[in-house]
């Protein structure tokens, strides 16, 4: 069974694709029909003289802007190096020439010491952000510019050297300088290097390059390592620049230090810039700006910087992503029919879902951990994991939020980043620990991620073509295949940024299985799907159970885990708390209440006779992230003086309604009403301390931001350290990354209390606390109701809630699934219920406790 | 023994210049995201409406002062008119654009008045003997303007509320906001100081230099050393990291070759980054799913 009726929709599919590739054929000649018009034209005598050197230069140029361009648009490197790049060639051109050597040596030269000084920038520029890399390369030009200015025994220093005939050595005849031949030459070479371009737009080269640059991080789970590309990208970069520096020196005849300044650098950026990069018409666009900008200025009446500072900052407002992709869209835009849209998807057959195949009990074991344990830093986010998966048995792991579960996919895709490591893995019997995350592709894992991390410059097809790491007609038929099973094959030239969420994850999941892996990862696949998007993705995993892929799957959409999985390890606080059958895991106590909390002793509250006004009231709410419906239809209301608990899984959407409480998230729809002057503070999830910052200062930023100054800011300041306890009050000057959790909760209760809000919302503060210091937390917050405070509770944990509020509703995939009184013990029954499928279910029998 | 006195005075002077600059790159960066290339060429206009002030009878302290007016007032305007309209975390673009920005401004300088080097008068003349050393009385008071200026930076971020919501603005706008914090405040008071920071810098070291409109491409690249050798983000780290480039370069000056000096510190920095990638004074981040 797949997504799409196959037949029709795979047959148009490739004949799409054997005219992309035809059109790329197509446009591979381009370049080498316009160098050969040009040379005919020229070769007619009717441009004079000095244009016709102005043509050989604007092709020099557009093999240099060419290699900045693509250099920038898919590998993601911004480099300042290239002048550098450019006077290695001219200079051993021009030295060369005057030493006798042949054209072959020196071409020769000039690729192997700019490929090897590329390849290094490249590595080293891999390791680093933009910023680093944009130091490196300038230093790069920084210091060829004092060697051309003092290695005179070579450059001749600010005099230059000229440029001679160079012979060559295999009988191919002679280059003469600074005439008709090396303007020819220019021009033929630019078209040729168009070529290239033009064939290399559609290979696996420029997807991987892209990928890498993109998402490093997806691109290591599909076997794409990120240092290689760029080192490969940036020398591949640098010999075209040095060929094109070769040719400069061909074409003036003479080399000074000169062209090659830190004012080329700046141009080439400009001109990348201005025609867009990653375009190789734009490339030709900034060649010929490059070549005419100093004519163009000068009739205009400018100075040249001037101009080219106007256009820069221009085109970086009003044309971001360069004149050539505005000038296509807006061509698009015009002549765009209404028919050509594709078909919209088609919706899946009406049938009850698959059964899931139970594994043969005799099927391989596919993957072993024993006791993985993983610590970043001194904290230990994983310990005591021990787990087996056999060939086609999916393994679910469940635990709220901090348990530990992505630590554990990480550990599987070797994506752990900066944490230690400890314990064995075996896959298909082979250890695992030691093998690099870019090779766990081929041995057979493939994984999804979260938020679907697609590529967003590759086209849907790209993303599961670049996969592979050399295409042949063959892998384009399988991805076809793929992505049509998937139904995928009607957006697969659309970019994944303007597919729907549901779509999204489908392409992640086809980059995942594009090259059948034995097992298969899934970071939360159900999560923000909807119904429908679910029952599909339910049939493709149960059609990579059939084909005895073993699936380790982690989410908090429980419901629909269970009905897939053959097993569930349940984790909490980084260990395995317990382990089961999907029907019956719930059944175990330690891990339900790992959900649901300890029930806890009810504290005393103070009371309430239902004539409170509302501090804050939504009215039918919705919010959604980039196609991500978060809240829906959420109607609310929070009396002044009472506590509300909003209760729900990971994912619920708890902390989006924090956030539209407090005001400073407008929702998508609906209305928020606040009674007058209501002054709120939010205590955000993970308590968002400034560790840098001492506690002191945490205090004293919120009243600053609160608009209180002075006097005042001292009183409150001596006021709210008097509220801290005493270990607290004794560190006021120690940064806030000392303290332990729960210390730096309380700190973060009192750094809201700095603004003296009416309404307090507190999101998760038991998340990562001891039991010892949630009691103490819990305790404070209560202390705060007695003095009149109005309470939002956000938490995980039913039970810590129902403990500690007035009123609770449970939030269920963005929804308010029941809400009522704790202290009705009906509620709690029904409340449990809610918390895990979304259902209000009156007729629940309320246990026996 | 007085010679390395003296290329040691003279590193301290230069890279006190560098380390004021760094320090304008960093605070600006840590506020808003904006690596300013333009802090340079902006500086030089202040210079420049300096030098033209100064000319028609102002006392040089007050011509002091409208430099660093001038370079904010003008910096201001530009960040108001081109880097705002940007969206928020293009670093790129951002830094894109005010090559932009400097790219005019030093046009703008060359167009009003001219590319010929001038004079820029001191605040002292002459030198002052250390030992049998004549030591000029310029860098002296370069050091010591610098110390002065580094300190009352640090006493703003280290003492005051509004240095202290800088921090936390640095460390997460995003918790800055859910308190309430307004960060367009924050960038302009940024972008100010760490221009004016620009301005005095400009104002020590160009009696040295004498004036051109490129004059402190140089020492904004050598700035630009300092604060990657320094981490980047780290306001002490831009300081000593200038202060390093500058000894550096002068003793590679003063001992190797006076033509090989950028050689020498670029190539200084590019190996520690290459060992350190976080710099002297970055903290490492943990990368995540």
């Amino acid at each position: 069974m797949s997504f799409v009726s196959r037949s029709g929709n795979s047959l148009v599919s490739r004949s799409i694709l054997s005219l992309v590739s035809r059109s790329t054929v197509a446009k591979a000649a381009l370049g080498p029909l316009a160098a050969t018009v040009l040379l005919i034209v020229l070769n007619t005598g009717a441009i004079p003289p000095y244009q016709a050197y102005s043509v050989g230069l604007a092709a020099v140029y557009t093999i240099l802007v060419l290699s900045v361009n693509l250099l920038a648009g898919w590998a993601g490197i911004w480099s300042i190096a290239h002048p550098a790049f450019f006077a290695l060639g001219a200079y051993f051109a021009a030295y060369g020439s005057t030493h006798g050597w042949s054209l072959e040596l020196v071409l020769l030269g000039a690729t192997v010491c700019a490929a090897g000084f590329g390849a290094f920038l490249g590595a080293a520029g891999a390791r680093f952000s933009m910023l680093y890399v944009a130091l490196l390369t300038l230093a790069f030009t920084m210091v060829s510019l004092e060697v051309m200015g003092q290695w005179t025994a070579v450059t001749g220093g600010d005099q230059g050297i000229p440029m001679e005939k160079l012979h060559s050595a295999l009988g191919l005849g002679t280059l003469a300088s600074a005439g008709t031949q090396a303007q020819y030459l220019a021009v033929g070479a630019a078209g040729i290097a168009l070529a290239v371009a033009a064939v290399a737009r559609p290979s696996a080269l420029r997807m991987r390059l892209v990928a890498a640059k993109s998402h490093p991080m997806a691109a290591r789970s599909i076997g794409i390592a990120p240092e290689a590309q760029s080192a490969l990208a940036f020398a591949v970069s640098a010999v075209f620049t040095a060929l094109a520096g070769v040719l400069l020196a061909l074409v003036v005849g003479f080399v000074s230090p000169d062209p090659f300044s830190l004012a080329l650098a700046i141009a080439l950026i400009s001109a990348c810039v201005l025609g867009g990069a990653g375009t190789l018409l734009g490339a030709v666009v900034g060649g010929a700006y490059l070549t005419w900008a100093p004519t163009v200025a000068e009739s205009a009446g400018v100075a040249q910087p001037i101009l080219q500072g106007v256009v820069l900052i221009a085109a970086l407002l009003f044309l971001p992503g360069g004149v050539v992709l505005f000038l296509g869209r807006t061509a698009r835009r015009l002549l765009r029919r209404p028919s050509a849209r594709p078909a919209p998807p088609v919706e899946p057959p009406e049938e009850s879902p698959q059964r899931v195949p139970a594994p043969s009990a005799t099927a391989d074991e596919v993957l072993r951990l024993e006791d993985i344990a993983v610590t970043f830093g001194g904290l230990k986010a994983l310990e005591g994991a021990s787990l087996s998966v056999r060939a086609g048995e999916t393994l679910a792991v469940i635990g709220p939020n901090g348990a530990g579960k992505t630590t554990l996919l990480n550990v599987l895709s070797g994506l752990v980043g900066g944490g230690r490591v400890a314990g064995s893995a075996h896959y298909a019997g082979k250890p695992l620990l030691k093998s690099r995350a870019t090779t766990r592709r081929r041995l057979g894992i493939g994984r999804t991620f979260q938020h679907a991390e697609t590529f967003p410059e590759l086209t849907v097809l790209e993303n599961v073509l670049c996969t592979r790491r050399r295409i042949t007609a063959h892998d384009r038929d399988r991805a076809t295949e793929l992505l049509d099973r998937f139904g995928l094959a009607h957006v697969a030239d659309r970019y994944p940024a303007e597919l729907p969420f549901g779509l999204h994850k489908r392409l992640d999941l086809a980059r995942a299985l594009a090259e059948e892996p034995g097992l298969l990862i899934l970071d939360e696949p159900f999560g923000g799907l909807d119904a429908t998007e679910r029952t599909l993705l339910t049939r493709q995993i149960v059609r990579q159970q059939e084909h005895g892929t073993a699936v380790v799957i982690i989410d908090h959409v429980l419901d629909d885990l269970f009905a897939v999985a053959h097993r569930v390890v349940a984790f909490d606080f980084g260990r395995p708390i317990g382990e089961g059958d999907p029907g019956d895991i719930l059944d175990d106590p330690r891990v339900r209440s790992s959900y649901l909390g300890e029930g806890g002793t009810r504290d005393e509250l103070p009371a309430r006779d239902g004539t409170e006004n509302p501090a804050v009231h939504l009215d039918a709410v919705d919010h959604a992230y980039g196609g991500v419906t978060a809240l829906r239809e959420v109607g609310l209301t929070v009396p002044r003086g009472s506590v509300l608990g909003v209760v729900g899984a990971n994912g619920a959407g708890k902390s989006t309604l924090g956030r539209i409480l407090h005001g400073t998230l407008p929702p998508t729809r609906g209305r928020r009403k606040a009674a007058g002057e209501l002054r709120t503070a939010l205590v955000p999830e993970g308590r968002a301390l400034f560790k840098t910052l001492s506690l002191r200062e945490n205090l004293e930023v919120a009243a600053y931001a609160a608009g209180i100054r002075g006097a005042e800011l001292r009183a409150r300041l001596a006021e709210t350290t008097q509220w801290l306890p005493p270990r607290l009050r004794e560190r006021m000057g120690m940064p806030a990354a000392g303290l332990s959790g729960g210390e730096q909760q309380v700190l973060a209760i009192a750094r809201a209390l700095m603004a003296r809000p009416d309404l307090l919302i507190v999101d998760e503060p038991a998340l990562g606390l001891s039991p010892a210091m949630v009691d103490e937390v819990y305790a404070r917050i209560g202390r705060l109701t007695h003095e009149g405070m109005t309470i939002v509770l956000l938490e995980q944990s039913l039970g810590r809630a129902a403990s500690a509020c007035h009123e609770v509703v449970v939030l269920h995939e963005g929804g308010i699934a029941v809400r009522g009184e704790p202290a009705d013990p009906s509620f709690l029954a029904r409340a449990e219920q809610a918390y895990f499928d979304g259902e209000d279910d009156a007729a629940v029998p309320v246990p026996q406790r | 023994m007085d010679q390395f006195l003296l290329i040691l005075v003279s590193g301290l002077a230069s890279g006190a210049v560098y380390g004021l600059m760094g320090l304008g790159l960093v605070i600006i960066y840590r506020a808003t995201d904006v690596v300013n290339f333009a802090l340079a060429s902006l500086a030089t206009v202040g210079l420049y409406a300096a030098l033209a002030l100064s000319e028609r009878g102002l006392p040089l302290l007050l011509a002091a002062v409208a430099a660093i007016v001038t370079t904010a007032a003008v910096g201001l305007v530009a960040r108001e008119a081109v880097i705002r309209p940007l969206a928020q975390g293009e670093l790129l673009s951002a830094l894109v654009m005010t090559m932009g920005v400097s790219l005019i401004a030093e046009s703008t300088i060359s167009t009003i008045w001219d590319d010929q080097p001038r004079l820029f008068p001191s605040l002292v003349e002459g030198s002052v003997s250390l030992g049998s050393a004549a030591v000029p009385a310029q860098s002296l008071l370069t050091i010591a303007v610098a110390a002065v200026a580094m300190a009352l930076v640090a006493y703003l971020f280290g003492r005051t509320s509004i240095g202290t919501a800088m921090r936390a603005v640095a460390e997460s706008a995003d918790t800055a906001r859910i308190l309430g914090l307004g960060s367009q405040r924050i960038a302009r008071i940024a972008w100010a100081l760490g221009l004016g920071l620009a301005a005095l810098a400009a104002f020590l070291y160009a009696p040295r230099a004498g004036l051109v409109p490129t004059v402190l491409s140089a020492p904004l690249f050598r700035a630009f050393a300092g604060i990657f050798l320094g981490g980047l983000t780290s306001m002490y780290g831009a300081v000593i990291g200038g202060l390093t480039v500058g000894v550096l370069d002068n003793l590679a000056a003063g001992y190797v070759s006076a033509g090989y000096r950028d050689t020498f510190v670029f190539s200084f920095t590019i190996l520690v980054l290459l060992i350190r990638p976080q710099g002297l004074f970055g903290v490492r981040t943990f990368q995540r799913v």
